[in-house]
């Protein structure tokens, strides 16, 4: 008999949830929330009465009925930093995701709908491998100036399934690799990976490493200074301009590599210029990120939706394949990432880890 | 026969004059000038006869038969972007010079003006080699992330062609043959790809990499712009603290690697920790290059003041290592540099380039 696994995760306007049976998924269903149903709350975290009640009808009429599960688990928030694992959803963790201790996000819900349910029914619920998995060396949390700390925040959910899958691939533990993952989306992160722990990472979010579909990535800071103070644009202009308006969106107006793509065969030079510049950009990211790992890499791994492409992969591939063997694992599981974080757990592979963070940080 | 060469490197504070004999030194020295000597000038552009009639009054000092010169070389400036080489100094430079279509106000744009004036009379060539805006990017380079923010090729150009020059020659082959990382270490860094004799990516020491003794190098963003939006400082102020005062000196308090290192070796864990975390960065840098130019690389050459640490070129190496050889060559000889390229052009090693 298989482990039955409900997992659950929220988006700004959609949650999808699915039921799991082991390692297969047994169905998957993504409800979308209109802007009048969530118009009457507050903030994010009142929503989740409002989700949870839509999941548990949903699952009733799949004749799904939740003493059937052994676990239910949710898309991790913006926690405390936290070691990569799987961590048992506790009262602790519920406050944090309720007040959003580092930001508001609609992953905050993720703990609470799975706490929420689980506890209906007495079994364990989980969060998996949040963005705020840090699992830096103190010499990556230096950035040059000491108001402003390099932090880790990434895709880690995919970063850590592909890595394991890699190793599993190759039948070695992740414990004893060095890789450096490649999550090429609508952000990019570029992650040396050492020995099962992430101890670089550039932050997409905030504007560091290569530039993405929708991102700036790292730029000239005295320009950026100067553009700043140039009067023409607000605090939140300028942060949009680097995340959402930034990348192939700032060049070429759109965030969609297949029309970048397509522009690119109709000839436009422009295009093919900034696309290749992505690629370039991607190199050396990979390439700084060989250099933390002192050139013992086992196996560089591309992954995302934008690995989907393979003349954006073949651009890597030329300037970073004399570092290591390269794995491309295109696409991003995050149910059956999350599936699996529990079912490590649940097959005792793996214990559950604890959150407690310090009180102050 | 030999060549006898003039070389001239203005300051802000200070001329440097040295007078060679084909690549041998026969004297190197700094002329201060003082604040008050200076100050009755509104601008740089205008202290030109001041500063020539300083150093001809000095070369007269050291009996030097300015018959007997064969070129004048001085720093070219933050000109428009050209191509690396040496030039001849022309009117379309000096009018250029002189009427401001310069990247930037600096005493080095001085340095064609001097030599021009000293050449002149004497029927000799007056050059500049390698400014600091040498550019040869390939185009892919200039993309930044954000189209209001293209990145620019600023670098130590002169100090860092010289060394892969130099190179090239030890190991017996062409500069234009080889694939380069070349690493200048100086107040600010300098990581550039060189691909058979092109220097085609950067970073920008100013405002891009890793942190050096004085800058802060490249920040996560965010961090940044709240900084810019906080109320708390001016632009100037934090021009100049990302300029001028950021890296080690933010975090230790000093810009100087040596004295560190020092406190390093004597068991200071805080002085290790930063020189580290530099090094960290530098080699990350190095690594982004070695991608550059997909990972064909002949040498990996450091150099610039700080490349006497022995501290931080051990924990470079060890990261770097991997991609090809390491040679160091630490100081920086800008004089040396200067008079190279001359003396390259007179003996028909190379040809002069137009400035246009």
């Amino acid at each position: 008999m298989g482990y039955k696994i409900l997992v659950i995760n929220p988006g700004s306007t959609s949650t999808k949830f699915a039921v799991y049976d082991d390692e297969s998924e047994v169905f998957l269903e993504n409800i979308f929330h209109t802007k009048d149903e969530l118009a009457p709350y507050p903030d994010i975290s009142s929503q989740y009465e409002f989700r949870m009640n839509t999941v548990l009808k949903a699952l009733e009429e799949r004749n799904w009925n939740i003493t059937d599960f052994n676990a239910v688990v949710g898309r991790g928030g913006l926690l405390y930093p936290l070691e990569s694992g799987t961590y048992e959803v506790n009262d602790k963790m519920c406050e944090h995701l309720k007040l959003g201790i580092q930001g508001e996000h609609a992953s905050n819900l993720g703990g609470l709908i799975a706490r929420a349910i689980a506890d209906k029914v007495n079994i364990p619920a989980f969060i998996v491998d949040p963005v705020i998995v840090d699992e830096f060396e103190d010499v990556a949390r230096i950035s040059g100036c000491p108001l402003i700390k390099r932090r880790s925040i990434f895709h880690a959910l995919n970063h850590k399934a592909v890595a394991r899958k890699v190793a599993d691939l190759f039948r070695k533990r992740y414990e004893d690799l060095n890789l450096i993952v490649a999550h090429l989306g609508g952000g990019i992160s570029v992650a040396a990976h050492k020995k099962g722990r992430v101890i670089d990472v550039n932050n997409a979010l905030d504007g560091d490493g290569p530039f993405a579909p929708e991102r700036s990535g790292g730029l000239p800071v005295g320009d950026l200074v100067r553009l700043c103070f140039s009067g023409k644009y607000s605090y939140d202009e300028i942060i949009s301009m680097i995340r959402g308006k930034g990348g192939l969106v700032a060049y070429l107006g759109v965030n969609d590599v297949r029309k970048v793509i397509e522009m690119i065969k109709n000839g436009n030079k422009q295009a093919e210029l900034v696309f290749e510049a992505m690629a370039y950009q991607v190199a050396k990211e990979i390439g700084g990120m060989a250099t933390v790992l002192e050139g013992n890499i086992d196996q560089i791994v591309l992954t995302g939706g934008i690995a989907y492409s393979e003349e954006f992969i073949s651009k890597i591939i030329k300037r970073v394949s004399f570092i290591a063997p390269i794995t491309v694992i295109p696409g991003e599981r995050e149910m059956e990432a999350l599936a699996l974080g529990a079912l490590r757990v649940l097959r005792g592979e793996e214990k559950a880890k604890t959150y407690n963070p310090p009180e102050e940080i | 026969m030999s060549y006898l060469i003039l070389v001239v490197n203005p300051g802000g504070g200070s001329t440097k004059v040295a007078l060679f004999d084909d690549e041998r030194v026969i004297f190197s020295e700094n002329i201060r000038h003082s604040h008050d000597e200076l100050k009755r000038f509104p601008n740089t552009l205008s202290q030109l006869d001041f500063r020539v009639s300083v150093i001809r009054k000095f070369l007269e000092d050291k009996e030097v038969e300015l018959g007997k010169l064969s070129a004048v070389v001085g720093r070219g400036g933050p000109f428009k972007p050209l191509e690396s080489g040496t030039y001849r100094v022309n009117e379309t430079m000096i009018n250029d010079i002189q009427s401001g279509r310069t990247q930037a106000d600096h005493p080095s744009n001085l340095g064609a003006l001097i030599a021009n004036k000293i050449a002149r009379p004497l029927n000799i060539p007056a050059f500049v080699v390698d400014p600091v805006s040498v550019d040869e990017f390939d185009p892919v380079a200039r993309l930044s992330g954000l189209k209001e923010l293209p990145r620019i090729s600023l670098s130590h150009a002169l100090n860092i062609k010289m060394i892969a020059k130099r190179f090239a020659k030890e190991i017996k082959r062409r500069y234009d043959e080889l694939n380069l990382i070349v690493v200048h270490l100086g107040t600010g860094i300098s990581v550039t790809a060189h691909r058979k004799g092109r220097m085609i990516d950067v970073n920008n020491a100013n405002d891009e990499g890793p942190f050096s003794p004085q800058r802060t190098g490249t920040l996560p963003l965010t961090g940044l712009i709240k900084l810019c939006y906080s109320g708390r400082f001016t632009e100037e102020e934090i021009l100049k603290y990302v300029h001028t005062q950021g890296g080690l000196l933010s975090y230790t308090g000093t810009d100087n690697v040596l004295e560190l290192q020092t406190r390093a070796q004597n068991g200071d864990n805080e002085a290790l920790f930063y020189l580290s975390a530099m090094a960290y960065q530098i080699s990350k840098e190095i690594g982004a290059m070695a991608a550059v130019l997909e990972g064909k690389v002949d040498a990996i050459l450091i150099t610039g003041g700080i490349a006497h640490s022995t501290l931080v070129v051990k924990e470079i190496k060890r990261r770097v290592e991997f991609i090809a050889p390491v040679e160091v060559y630490p100081g920086e000889d800008e004089m040396l540099g200067l008079a190279l390229g001359a003396l390259r052009v007179l003996k028909g090693e190379e040809n002069p380039k137009e400035y246009k």
